[in-house]
């Protein structure tokens, strides 16, 4: 059954009455940084930015936590680990028991360079899954994308966003807020 | 630094080296024997330590890094220790018929596989090679020193460039005649004994024991105030990346020359390890795999624990107590068949060779400045952060 348009934006989360964030706009990342730190300050929390290129110290100063990945990977490339000496030790001791050059049926001396393998290639599954997961890539569309100079902050400029979900967000005050911590461009975002 | 805080450290030093070699000449008196297998341990140490540093410090200017400026002088520090082994290496030489069986006339006699490498395996060319070794190490490592200490005040890229210019070939010559030297000094000892990624063995531990040492020079200095503020949380977080990847890959090469001679299993090879098994030898060897690679490698795994000066510490000071273990269990099955047999000469010689590089390190710190403010990334380095 075709969709009409207002169906494909609601399903897509773009209804055009949601604010989607206020966005200010700095053409030095030092400045985007203090800014995001001192917009922290004033108890704001759901903050991101936008940038041509990674801008140290900007995760610290908009309270971005440091990745989850880790966690991801550990448990996934520990089962590589669990499988690998399963799998040799199955075939090996259980399965299939012949003499091979005098050797045991399972040892981990032979069996290591295996499960090093496999634990390395189940991490690096997790890391590359993982992080797509995590960050949400890839996608044809973000709300950001709305933002008129959007292009420019894959070229010079540094875009400091605070998302409409925050709950101190008020469109009005968050265009204030971030003229006052120096954005030369701000704009409330729908999307 | 202060130099009433220098003269205090050299006062130490000085105390420590001389106290330890009036022990070590009672030991030498007392038992000649015992006194020069625990220096082979000792000697080995330095050299290894010594020779990482070579390695690494050349890797700084080939990969021109940022993040190690700050800390590049205590590494050039350790660096320059090195030629002086030269002067360390008197003891071994004047004791060769005490430390390699290949000196024995009668082991020859019976063993046609060593009377077979008598050509390499003499008095004369072992000398002489020695002589080589420190010949080649002391002119790359005074070139590279002398430009780093030159861009001090000249503040000119062209020392960068010229340093990176030794650096290339110093790092084939480091590797090979680094092996050399470990197959010399070390894997001779088992004149029938052979494998051939040894000396990766040796300068893989000797790696990783430079940048434990690196850390906790630093560690001192941040304690006592120095160098507070130009090595920050971020240059520790990398030096523990580092010891982390050196455990991985001193284990990685263990590990390959373990398993391939396992793997084989001719009698010519297993030997090495058969008399490193037997007797009370063999919880050691059995501990290798926990305390050099399992316990260092979990503990450094996630980045909080290497951004922690605490555990990067102690990992540091665990790395070079394994080391020391590692080396030990290296050399004494020789002479000792049945396990270890603790010599108070042991700590002595190490007392000596430790305190005496540790004289020579520390003399540099008076002669040039602790960081190398002309490096053109110095500013960089101040102020870099992890991502």
């Amino acid at each position: 059954m075709p969709l009409d348009p207002s169906q494909i934006r609601d399903k897509l989360g773009i209804g055009d009455d949601k604010v989607y964030a206020a966005i200010g706009e700095f053409s030095d990342p030092h400045d985007l940084v203090h800014a995001g730190r001192k917009i922290r300050e004033m108890g704001y929390t759901k903050l991101d930015a936008m940038t041509p290129f990674p801008v140290h110290g900007i995760d610290d100063a908009i309270g971005i936590p440091y990745s989850k990945l880790g966690w991801i990977v550990i448990p996934i490339g520990l089962c590589g680990t669990a499988t690998a000496l399963l799998l040799i030790w199955y075939c090996g001791a259980i399965s299939d028991k012949f003499v091979i050059g005098g050797k045991p049926f399972f040892d981990f001396t032979f069996s290591i360079p295996i499960t090093f393998e496999l634990t390395v290639l189940f991490s690096a599954f997790a890391s590359v899954i993982g992080m797509f997961a995590l960050n949400g890539l890839p996608r044809l569309y973000h709300p950001s994308m709305n933002y008129q100079a959007a292009h420019r902050a894959s070229d010079d400029r540094f875009l400091l966003v605070i998302e409409a979900d925050d709950p101190k967000f008020h469109p009005q005050t968050a265009v204030e807020h971030l003229k006052s911590v120096g954005a030369s461009t701000v704009e409330v975002v729908e999307g | 630094m202060e130099a009433s805080r220098w003269a205090t450290g050299r006062n130490v030093l000085m105390f420590a080296a001389l106290a330890s070699i009036l022990l070590c000449v009672v030991g030498y008196i007392n038992t000649p024997e015992r006194f020069f297998q625990s220096y082979l341990v000792a000697f080995a140490f330095v050299a290894a330590t010594g020779l990482g540093a070579f390695f690494f410090v050349m890797v700084q200017f080939l990969t021109g890094s940022a993040w190690s400026v700050t800390v590049r002088r205590i590494m050039e520090n350790i660096m320059f220790t090195l030629p002086f082994g030269a002067l360390l290496f008197i003891p071994i030489a004047f004791g060769l018929k005490h430390i390699y069986p290949w000196m024995d006339p009668a082991v020859i006699a019976e063993n046609p596989a060593i009377k077979a490498k008598t050509g390499f395996l003499s008095h004369d060319a072992f000398i002489l090679r020695a002589y080589i070794y420190f010949a080649v190490w002391s002119l790359w490592i005074f070139s590279i020193y002398r430009q780093s200490t030159k861009q001090d005040t000249e503040k000119s890229k062209q020392q960068m460039y010229v340093a990176s210019r030794w650096s290339a070939p110093g790092l084939f010559l480091a590797v090979v005649v680094g092996t050399l030297a470990a197959y010399d000094w070390l894997m001779s000892l088992e004149p029938t004994w052979y494998s051939t990624i040894f000396g990766l063995y040796i300068l893989s531990g000797g790696a990783l024991t430079f940048f434990s040492i690196v850390t906790l020079v630093a560690l001192g200095f941040r304690r006592a105030g120095v160098l507070k503020h130009a090595i920050t949380k971020e240059h520790y977080h990398d030096l523990g990346k580092w010891l982390f990847a050196m455990t991985a890959f001193y284990t990685y090469i263990a590990f390959s020359q373990y398993l391939l001679i396992w793997y084989a299993n001719i009698p010519e090879e297993t030997q090495w390890y058969r008399h490193r098994v037997v007797g009370s030898w063999f919880p050691i060897a059995i501990a290798m795999p926990f305390i050099r690679f399992i316990i260092p490698f979990f503990t450094l795994l996630c980045r909080p624990a290497k951004r922690s000066l605490n555990v990067i510490g102690l990992i540091a000071v665990w790395s070079i107590v394994v080391e020391i273990v590692d080396l030990y269990w290296i050399v004494m099955p020789v002479y000792y068949k049945n396990g270890p047999q603790l010599h108070w000469l042991d700590f002595a010689t190490l007392a000596a060779t430790v305190s005496i590089c540790g004289l020579i390190f520390w003399s540099r710190f008076k002669k040039h400045k602790m960081v190398p403010v002309g490096d053109l990334r110095f500013e960089q380095s101040l102020y870099f952060e992890n991502a």
